[in-house]
């Protein structure tokens, strides 16, 4: 019935069941990697209350192993790896320095510049790169992000 | 053939303009002789000043040489004899320099009535050229920009160099927005400069600027923003609110994790509908992201949930409504 109503409304487009929008695919790959961990994390630690930093790490990790095709995921499992605790939030200390070096910068490119480095702490390896991938990489960084609050979201409001 | 009429005559006009006058003329030359042989021309055409225009529109601006370089009136116009002689003389010239001569010379062919080479170099825009010609000096130069741009489309990129030097000879009277194509086609707009660094610059600079436009319509409420320092204010600000959430989230999980009993399907049910409004804006202009279409379909719903959503939510401003609880809310597309 729906699949009608649907139909009529998009007979123009070509609709395939089995066709996976990119979001859908990251949402899917992204739930199954971390659900699988956070049971993991829930009974092996059971006794203990569950660390958050290592909850963060879970999640960080699930994002990081849901978008492989980007070139942040890849610094974002190195920072992983390299250490126990998660570092790709930076929020209040970022925002501390961003506020003194902006004020600081009168030139209009050094502003520019300044928020392009700023931009750059914010992305997993984005120190590495240079202006146009960058770019290119908040984008779907960004894009990740959302859908992976929506999840966490989810994740959380199932569980509560 | 009418309009080339249009165009002899109008360049005529412009005889005090040497280079408007050449740069008429040319375009008129241009104009034939890409479509006309010379051979026409030298075994003899309508040359008498009574067919003048005529002569233009048979004799590939041939007979605009003459006046260039004599600098006398078009009136004066010699016999037909005369055109026919420094035609002729510059023919084999022309003829083989068809291909080979930037437009810049075009623009020097007050100088020189070698102006017809640089007219071969591809299909002559004659009405556009028309049109700006009719115009002030300034448009000229906007004549120019076009004359040089269309044929270049067609030409190799040693004429684009030899182009880009002459351009570059001829920026002290003239306009320097010759354009300039590199391997990535760019187009040097007016009152640009149009030097090799300058231009591999600019097309940095341009491909940075589409992706902050695509960055703006990742981002809600980014629309208005116009600016390059702002809009990566905003940027930065979302992608700290949006890892503040995840964080914030995180700890949420991590207190009520022992409770976990998760069934994917449920939450990605969940998803789709939160997704709709979180990534109601991005649908479309993802494209360098890897084609994210900004939905998150369920799954048995998902294909079709997922190309309504690309085409219902295409227009619609991001809103981020999704960090407030949306659950069950439908689009009425639905």
């Amino acid at each position: 019935m729906e699949r009608q109503i649907m139909n009529n409304k998009k007979r123009l487009f070509s609709v395939e069941p089995t066709e996976l929008s990119p979001s859908e695919v990251f949402t899917r790959k992204y739930t199954s990697h971390l659900v699988p961990a956070l049971k993991k994390l829930n009974m092996d630690k059971s006794p203990s209350p569950i660390n958050q930093l290592t909850v963060k790490h879970e999640v960080d990790k699930a994002l990081a192993l849901s978008a492989q095709e980007f070139a942040w995921s890849g610094f974002l499992l190195q920072k992983l790896s390299s250490s126990n605790n998660p570092t790709t939030t930076t929020s209040s200390s970022s925002n501390g320095t961003r506020i003194l070096e902006g004020s600081c910068k009168e030139d209009e490119d050094g502003e520019i510049e300044e928020k392009l480095s700023e931009l750059r702490k914010l992305l997993p390896g984005g120190e590495e790169m240079n202006v146009e991938e960058m770019l290119s990489e908040i984008g779907n960084y960004i894009k990740c992000l959302e859908l992976q609050t929506i999840a966490l979201k989810s994740i959380v409001q199932d569980t509560t | 053939m009418g309009g080339e009429n249009n165009e002899g005559e109008m360049g005529f006009k412009h005889v005090d303009d040497e280079s408007g006058i050449s740069r008429v003329g040319v375009t008129s030359t241009d104009h034939f002789f890409s479509s006309v042989d010379w051979d026409p021309v030298v075994s003899g055409g309508g040359f008498s000043s009574s067919h003048y225009t005529s002569m233009v529109m048979d004799n590939p601006g041939m007979s605009c040489f003459p006046h260039y370089q004599t600098g006398s009136g078009y009136p004066d116009m010699p016999p037909s004899l005369l055109p026919f002689g420094d035609c002729v003389g510059g023919g084999p010239v022309l003829g083989s320099d068809k291909k080979g001569e930037s437009v810049g010379r075009l623009i020097r062919a007050g100088e020189s009535h070698q102006v017809s080479d640089d007219v071969v170099l591809g299909a002559p825009p004659s009405r556009k050229r028309r049109q700006l010609e009719a115009e002030s000096s300034q448009r000229n130069k906007k004549a120019v920009e076009e004359f040089l741009e269309e044929p270049q489309r067609g030409s190799d990129q040693s004429q684009k160099k030899h182009k880009n030097d002459q351009s570059k000879e001829k920026e002290s009277s003239q306009s320097e927005e010759a354009p300039e194509k590199n391997y990535i086609h760019m187009r040097a707009r007016r009152g640009q400069a149009t030097n090799s660094h300058s231009l591999a610059e600019r097309v940095r600079r341009e491909k940075i600027s589409e992706r902050m436009r695509l960055l703006q319509e990742l981002v809600p409420g980014c629309n208005k923003i116009t600016g390059k320092a702002v809009m990566l204010d905003e940027i930065i600000n979302y992608v700290q609110s949006l890892q503040q959430q995840v964080e914030f989230l995180s700890m949420k999980l991590a207190t009520v994790n022992p409770e976990l009993n998760i069934d994917i399907d449920r939450i990605l049910a969940k998803d789709l509908m939160q997704s709709r409004d979180v990534s109601s804006t991005p649908t479309l202009g993802l494209n360098p992201f890897s084609g994210f279409q900004g939905t998150i379909p369920n799954t048995t719903l998902e294909s079709e949930l997922q190309s309504l959503y690309q085409m219902g939510f295409v227009s619609n401003p991001s809103t981020m409504s999704s960090f407030s609880p949306n659950n069950g809310r439908l689009k009425p597309e639905l």
